[in-house]
């Protein structure tokens, strides 16, 4: 989103003619300048800034009281001697690795059903979005706890089937599965964005795979799926990015701890607890830019893989 | 003008507080006062933020366990001029009492009331479970332990049947530890702000309670979580608790159960309590405010007015003021007057000065809960707890 923006004005770059277009593209230019400025006062000041100062401070002691010292690579050195750390990054793994498939998969199953015709589809098509527009709140978190809980509505329904008794908040081994769960149920953005690549398939790739005496099966990992996957790839970058930054939901689940017994320690959360519990913003901006570090090289990585599974219809390859 | 004031609590100290603003508001006109809260976990973060930024509100509750951070870099007022000028009157107040808001000559910060520390039972509970508190005066931590045992192992369940139990693990809270220390004549922390105690210490004070891990008698881990930001001993499901004697008005509320009774603290040698007087709810003010006069007189107004001391009864620790402590309301039965008896009845046990917090306090506090969830999980040994808990400690007050 980013990038659109900061491409410079089209017109700008043509070589001009006469003096006077010249100053007109000139004008233009500045133009457009102008009307980013709101853009780029707020990217320098509020992203930039604050990112450079956040890289100053990983190399210092900083507690927020007294001035930053200096501390060269500490922080760094720090972090693979603290056993926090290292559960900060299994928890948030396994949210990741196990999560943002799960969540995918669920997408586009119920993307591929609304795609087809029948009645009440805008309804139904609504109402799979709507988790996604409530679901980062804080009180569908409260509301996902109170479920969870002992005596919750889940408690008593596995109770109905035979399971044990014990709610999903006090076992570690149930709170990433529930966070898990909490982020499936929100699939309305992916899905959305699947149905419209589900619609740009030509239906005559369809027909013409009928003829060939195609099942629904065949037609799906033959045609869907690689006509798909540039809309796959980009959901699965988005929700790979998004699933690192975990935070609200295990904060208001475990009541701003990370428990029970640090299963709910993701990587930002962790950091948060180091910058604002313990004061420790060094440590914290370090971590900080590890995560940057991390979530742009699996981009990278992502990007590096498109060639080999990803087709953009028309491109001559 | 207008001050800005925050404190922790919930949503009683709050219509409390806003009962005492209105009063405030009736003598003074021309101060208005925006007041916002927090639970206490989440007020710190929120000061600390505000401190780096150098736009602490007016007036603050403040704790003692981060007093000392906040003042090394200048953050809080100095209340000396106003307390000299008198207008804050401390006539009413122990002198001892005002020492703990005085760092490096400056006063930042003045107690509201103080806190010491009671263990409180659910009667209902432990008659259910056919058990009887152990003798008040002289009982042990080893009669604590066997009580605690006597109603887990009586197997009686809730009418939602969840189990009975006699304690959660109090090895789980650092002031416990501390007073135990003080129980064994143990200074927790030295003049320089350095520990008075080791690893050794924690590993034997966290013994204290393994057999009854062991045996699973300890109110399940899991179960708490769950209830969070409840406990086993509001919802009636345990039978003791220990903590601070002002805690009773919300464990009152909160558990619904009108006849809690308060103990006094187990102890090693018999009798010998080693309590302390916790000064609690500081006031302080913002070293960058533009109204410290102002702030003065409200801070004033909240620590010594005996209407404000009837509104707020021991909800949060006795009063420190003498008027207000006579203004509680103290009606036979009622809380107040069962804190206050409390405070009575142990007045002679209270030996030791307050400790005071070495920076950082509020986050080595923090990592003990963290570390004895771990331990009650089984996912720690108390070796390991002491071994990581110092760590923390070493980078937290260094």
């Amino acid at each position: 989103m980013t990038l659109t923006a900061e491409a410079p004005p089209t017109r700008a770059a043509r070589p001009a003619r006469r003096p006077s277009s010249r100053r007109r593209s000139l004008r233009e230019a500045g133009a457009g300048y102008a009307f980013l400025t709101p853009w780029l006062l707020g990217f320098l000041l509020l992203t930039a800034g604050p990112m450079a100062a956040s890289l100053y401070l990983a190399f210092t002691d900083y507690n927020l009281f007294a001035p930053p010292q200096w501390v060269g690579l500490e922080n760094f050195t720090r972090l693979f001697s603290d056993p926090n750390y290292t559960q900060a990054w299994k928890v948030t793994a396994l949210y990741v690795v196990v999560g943002t498939p799960v969540k995918l998969l669920a997408s586009l199953l119920v993307a591929m059903l609304l795609n087809n015709a029948f009645r009440g589809k805008g309804f139904y098509r609504s109402a799979f979005y709507l988790p996604s527009l409530v679901g980062a709140s804080v009180s569908i978190a409260i509301v996902w706890k109170a479920m969870f809980i002992d005596g919750g509505v889940v408690d008593r329904g596995q109770q109905l089937l035979g399971f044990s008794a014990g709610g999903w908040v006090g076992d570690p081994n149930r709170t990433v599965p529930m966070l898990i769960l909490l982020t499936v149920w929100q699939f309305g953005a992916p899905m959305v964005i699947f149905l419209a690549g589900l619609k740009q398939v030509p239906t005559e790739l369809y027909e013409a795979a009928a003829v060939d005496g195609a099942g629904p099966v065949r037609k799906f990992f033959r045609i869907t799926l690689p006509m798909l996957s540039p809309v796959l790839f980009f959901n699965l970058l988005l929700e790979t990015i998004h699933a690192f930054q975990i935070f609200n939901s295990a904060f208001i689940i475990s009541n701003g701890t990370g428990g029970p017994a640090r299963s709910t320690l993701f990587y930002t959360f962790y950091l948060y607890i180091r910058g604002f519990q313990d004061f420790q913003m060094g440590y914290a901006s370090a971590m900080a830019w590890v995560l940057v570090l991390v979530v742009g090289a699996i981009s990278l990585v992502l990007f590096q893989t498109q060639n080999r599974w990803v087709h953009y219809s028309g491109e001559s390859k | 003008m207008t001050l800005n004031f925050t404190f922790w609590g919930n949503d009683d100290r709050a219509s409390r507080y806003q009962q005492a603003i209105d009063l405030f508001n009736e003598e003074y006109t021309d101060i208005s006062i925006t007041s916002s809260f927090a639970a206490f976990a989440d007020y710190w973060p929120a000061r600390t933020t505000e401190a780096a930024g150098r736009a602490l509100p007016d007036v603050m509750q403040f704790d003692l366990s981060y007093l000392r951070e906040f003042s090394e870099n200048g953050q809080l007022l100095d209340l000396a001029p106003y307390v000299e000028n008198e207008t804050i009157d401390l006539s009413g107040y122990d002198e001892t009492l005002l020492e703990a808001g005085v760092l490096d000559g400056k006063t930042i910060g003045i107690p509201t009331s103080t806190n010491t520390l009671a263990m409180f039972e659910n009667p209902n509970v432990t008659q259910a479970a056919g058990a009887t508190f152990p003798d008040d005066a002289d009982y042990s931590w080893e009669d604590l332990n066997g009580f605690i045992e006597d109603v887990s192992a009586s197997g009686t369940s809730t009418a939602d049947g969840y189990q009975l139990y006699g304690s959660g693990d109090y090895t789980g809270t650092f002031w416990f530890f501390i007073q135990w220390l003080l129980q064994n004549g143990v200074t927790p922390f030295n003049e320089d702000g350095t520990l008075g105690f080791d690893e050794a210490d924690v590993v034997e004070f966290l013994g204290l309670t393994a057999d009854l891990r062991e045996a699973d008698q300890l109110y399940p881990v899991e179960r708490a979580t769950s209830l969070l930001p409840k406990g086993g001993f509001t919802v009636n499901e345990v039978a003791s608790e220990m903590s601070w004697d002002n805690f009773l008005t919300q464990y009152t509320t909160d558990s619904g159960t009108d006849n809690l009774e308060m103990h006094q603290l187990p102890s090693i040698e018999p009798g010998e309590k080693a309590l302390f007087y916790k000064p609690s709810m500081l006031l302080s003010a913002g070293a960058n405010t533009e109204h410290p006069v102002e702030a003065a007189l409200f801070i004033n107004f909240l620590l010594t007015d005996p209407e404000v001391g009837t509104i707020f009864g021991t909800s949060k620790g006795v009063p420190a003021d003498e008027e207000q402590r006579a203004a509680v309301d103290v009606t036979e039965g009622s809380v107040d007057a069962k804190v206050i008896a409390y405070e009575e009845e142990v007045a002679e046990q209270v030996t030791e000065a307050t400790p005071i917090p070495v920076k950082g306090f509020g986050t080595i506090e923090a990592k003990w809960r963290t570390l004895a969830e771990e331990l009650a999980y089984g996912n720690l040994d108390p070796e390991g707890f002491a071994t990581e808990w110092f760590a923390e400690a070493e980078m937290a007050i260094s």
